[in-house]
């Protein structure tokens, strides 16, 4: 096991779901708990309750796309916000349900339920 | 919970892999206080019964879309992750706030230890387990003659 530290949260995510990933594990260091970046390389990835875009944003200079799906708008948002602040392309952030994913059969090689089901 | 895992097999390739990560409620958090060199155990804090609730279930849905033959599960484990506080106050105010844990916690050392502390930094030790499971080909993924449909 290891020990993951992250920064003072202060007031962070008690409330607001889209900044709830501050009192979560970096996506790196989640990632490398899960078996590293060959995890995600190369691969079509959906992250289910993405949130702010913490993880999907974290593994996708790894995967060849990432799809991000939040039912919060608000969430999704500070995604795309955050998306575009970082300069990220290969990762598309929608809302949605998670009973209700509009993608066609066998879309993905990866889908990451984080801190969701 | 088992129709969004229906769901995610669905959109999964057969033998992409779905990745279930969650605080592990079935395992105390601590609070610590840090120390120049470690950590000092200051209390235990417990999960809410929602939560626990809402986790069991969660390990329900999991269970039975594996029964069903959907998913195989390929591999688990557990880490710890810190969520720190620049004081005992901050530390109290997320415990009376947060949904996740029981509002106070179980102190292990006396009122006068916590009061010298009080502007020590903490932090919040717990668990989070993750599980890889593997999507399988299902019965909907084959047809009448028993072969497989490409998808």
């Amino acid at each position: 096991m290891s020990t993951v530290a992250a920064n003072s949260v202060g007031d962070l995510g008690r409330h607001i779901p889209a900044l709830s990933s501050a009192l979560r594990p970096g996506a790196l260091d989640e990632l490398r708990e899960w078996g590293g970046p060959a995890l995600v390389r190369g691969k079509r990835v959906l992250d289910l309750g993405c949130g702010d875009g913490r993880f999907a944003l974290g593994v996708a200079p790894f995967a060849t796309r990432v799809d991000g799906i939040d039912p919060y708008p608000e969430a999704i948002a500070a995604a795309k916000r955050n998306a575009r602040r970082a300069g990220v392309r290969n990762v598309r952030f929608a809302t949605g349900a998670a009973q209700h994913l509009p993608h066609p059969d066998a879309t993905f090689d990866v889908v990451i339920l984080s801190w969701t089901l | 919970m088992v129709d969004a895992l229906g769901e995610v097999h669905r959109v999964l390739a057969p033998g992409g892999i779905l990745v279930d990560a969650r605080p592990d409620s079935r395992v105390p958090a601590y609070a610590k206080r840090r120390k120049p060199r470690g950590f000092q155990r200051f209390g235990v804090v417990k999960t809410s019964r929602p939560e626990l609730a809402n986790d069991r279930a969660s390990d329900r849905a999991i269970a039975h879309v594996v029964r069903e033959g959907l998913f195989k599960r390929r591999r688990r484990g557990r880490f710890w992750h810190l969520v720190p506080f620049s004081s005992l106050a901050e530390l109290r105010n997320y415990l009376s706030e947060h949904l996740r844990f029981v509002h106070r916690a179980d102190w292990v050392v006396d009122a006068a230890t916590r009061k010298r502390h009080s502007n020590d930094h903490f932090v919040i030790r717990r668990a989070v387990r993750y599980e890889l499971l593997e999507a399988l080909r299902s019965a909907r993924n084959i047809n009448k003659k028993g072969n497989v449909i490409q998808l």
